[in-house]
């Protein structure tokens, strides 16, 4: 890893320079919630925000996303994509890209994720925790790859990781900006860290989680919670590893069609439906748990399909807390 | 690899029964005709440019080349804008997809197909692929219908029925509802046809089971019973291979529909399946 200082004079002409590489998009405060918005300047940023409602998987894997278009009784690709930053990315958020990459650029690769994905520049930024986080326990607390430039908050102003070729590139042409780092920032750095570690509050006890969740196929814990569930959806839309689509073709006008693909979700009853109309989840007790054995899903490569982040749990509308389930399995085998 | 279809002519549209209809269809493109190679048990997607897609399972045998055949039944929207089509209408095609039944490793066994209705289409693959090349010991065709009128590629069936034992196909064909048909083919083939369920077909039935298969598709009813005969008759859990169904809208494991199994052992229909062991069902809870 390379790090450089960015003193906090020096982060506004930093940020402005950004716009050269791209479309710029950052957390921004609206109403009692925080999105990634487009910023044109870093007065409108949310430095401090604890999560965005929709993840960074809007941009890659849009709510409703353009594939093909139907012409002439022919398909063409939908248009390219615009280069995009995404700026004060929190690391949960990084390591969540990177299980949907997992999924997007295994062979055969998705084309459109794909290009998005090359198309853009990833600059993550510190975060403190709130009540709602469980990073730490899964690991996504701290991002050591997946982005091309981190930003970590010090008193007088960020120390920067810089993390890809790319993020170097961007260092290098703004090299007037940087500075060394000290002793002092490094000191402050971790400072930062230890205290950033110690407000985590929930944690998640993934000991044996994998199997204990296997053998907990029947547990009643899912039948109350079956119950509990409103069936929404919600978590699905604000997760940033849930990534199912359906895909449906659309009229334009009597010539032209287009392809769509739009987010679908694992507690629509439609999910687990098929052709006939037999239904492979058709209660909301197998999607339910069809959900946490998706998120739990260990895989020995790159860990669970969870990333901590809070989202869930921060937007369920029945207050359905994920820990509070898994740890009620877990507690309901002994 | 994207997800745009390659045009696809049909050459010929044959009513198999009131529901279903056999289409037989060749790439526009004589390049992409050529290069087109698949296994029996893997799938297509089938385009309806304007419409949508949906996933159906080959039901030619590779070994036959330049055409490829679906069984498409009337069961939804898609399907019966599919129904409508014609000779000579172009539909879209990708793929093929799927892991597909393993034909190489079987090689010199007995295999044992048992169809259960719609199941019979992509267990014709497998039986004309091992009728064409001769590789395999034995093969028993286990046919559950409804109805007569219901069994799928009813003269090839019936052919084989009376003449398969040249070739070493041994067919026995069970069906529900009593008719004239049945009961004539009944009073020549007995015990071989008979009234009752797929599993009445393993009925005086044994098998060398260190050198046999069981390949099964059909109603996800049908799977525990069938199962259970093959286990009775100590088939390895290895040995018995079926192929599933799910909401394939993808194909290529990324849209999520077709994943099935728990926190240990999550699996794709489309790309890890959709031919799986028992074994694997019993490993990875919510396949069967």
């Amino acid at each position: 890893m390379r790090y450089v200082k960015l003193s906090q004079e020096n982060f506004e002409e930093f940020f402005n320079s950004l716009k050269r590489w791209g479309k710029l998009y950052a957390p921004v405060k609206k109403g009692n919630i925080y999105s990634f918005q487009h910023v044109e300047n870093s007065s409108e940023i949310a430095f401090d925000y604890t999560r965005t409602m929709l993840p960074l998987k809007k941009f890659f894997v849009k709510p409703r996303d353009e594939m093909l278009k139907l012409k002439g009784g022919k398909w063409e690709e939908s248009n390219g994509a615009e280069p995009i930053i995404l700026f004060g990315v929190h690391s949960c958020d990084i390591h969540g890209l990177e299980i949907l990459d997992k999924v997007y650029l295994a062979e055969p690769v998705d084309p459109y994720y794909k290009r998005r994905r090359e198309n853009s520049i990833i600059i993550g930024i510190s975060c403190m925790p709130d009540e709602y986080c469980f990073c730490k326990s899964l690991g996504t607390d701290f991002a050591m790859h997946g982005f091309d430039l981190f930003l970590h908050e010090l008193p007088d102003g960020w120390l920067v990781r810089v993390g890809s070729v790319k993020g170097h590139e961007i260092a290098w042409e703004n090299e007037e900006l940087f500075e060394n780092v000290t002793e002092e920032d490094f000191h402050h750095f971790r400072e930062f860290e230890e205290k950033r570690a110690n407000s985590v509050k929930r944690s998640l006890n993934k000991e044996g989680l994998a199997d204990i969740l296997d053998l907990a196929f029947d547990s009643p814990v899912w039948k109350k919670y079956e119950r509990i569930c409103l069936g929404c959806g919600n978590c699905n839309m604000v997760c940033p590893t849930c990534r199912c689509y359906e895909v449906c073709d659309l009229w334009v006008n009597a010539y032209e069609a287009v392809r769509v693909r739009r987010y679908d979700s694992c507690f629509m009853e439609t999910h687990g439906l098929v052709a006939g109309g037999h239904n492979f989840r058709a209660t909301r007790l197998d999607r339910f748990r069809h959900r946490y054995y998706c998120k739990n899903y260990f895989d020995p490569e790159s860990g669970f399909n969870c990333v901590g982040c809070g989202r869930c749990d921060e937007f369920c509308p029945a207050k359905i807390e994920h820990v509070k389930v898994l740890d009620e399995v877990r507690e309901g085998l002994q | 690899m994207t997800f745009q279809t390659h045009d696809a002519r049909i050459l010929e549209v044959k009513e198999l029964t009131p529901r279903e209809k056999l289409f037989t269809l060749r790439f526009v493109d004589p390049e992409i005709n050529r290069n087109f190679k698949y296994k029996p048990g893997q799938f297509v997607i089938v385009d309806i440019r304007g419409f949508g897609e949906f996933p159906i399972s080959l039901c030619s045998t590779p070994t036959r080349e330049g055409y490829f055949q679906l069984c498409v039944r009337r069961v939804g929207r898609m399907t019966k804008y599919m129904q409508e089509l014609k000779e000579g209408d172009i539909v879209g095609i990708r793929g093929p997809y799927g892991n597909g039944f393993p034909m190489e490793k079987m090689e010199g066994s007995t295999l044992i197909l048992v169809a259960g209705g719609l199941g019979m289409a992509p267990l014709r693959s497998v039986l004309w692929y091992a009728l064409d090349t001769g590789k395999y010991e034995n093969i028993y065709l286990f046919y559950g219908t409804k109805a007569y009128e219901d069994i799928l590629f009813r003269e090839e069936v019936i052919h084989l029925l009376k003449h398969g034992e040249d070739m070493k196909c041994h067919v026995k064909l069970a069906y529900e509802v009593e008719s004239p048909s049945c009961i004539y083919l009944e009073k020549g083939y007995s015990p071989r046809v008979c009234k009752g369920v797929v599993t009445d077909l393993f009925r005086g039935e044994n098998f060398d089971v260190e050198n046999t298969y069981a390949l099964i598709c059909g109603p996800p009813v049908m799977y525990k019973f069938v199962i259970k005969e093959l286990l009775d008759r100590k088939l390895s859990p290895g040995r018995i291979y079926m192929t599933l169904e799910r909401r394939m809208r993808c194909g290529v494991g990324k849209c999520g529909h077709c994943i099935v199994g728990t926190s240990t052992s999550i699996k794709y229909v489309c790309k890890d399946g959709p031919v799986f062991t028992y074994w694997d069902a019993l490993s990875t809870r919510g396949l069967i």
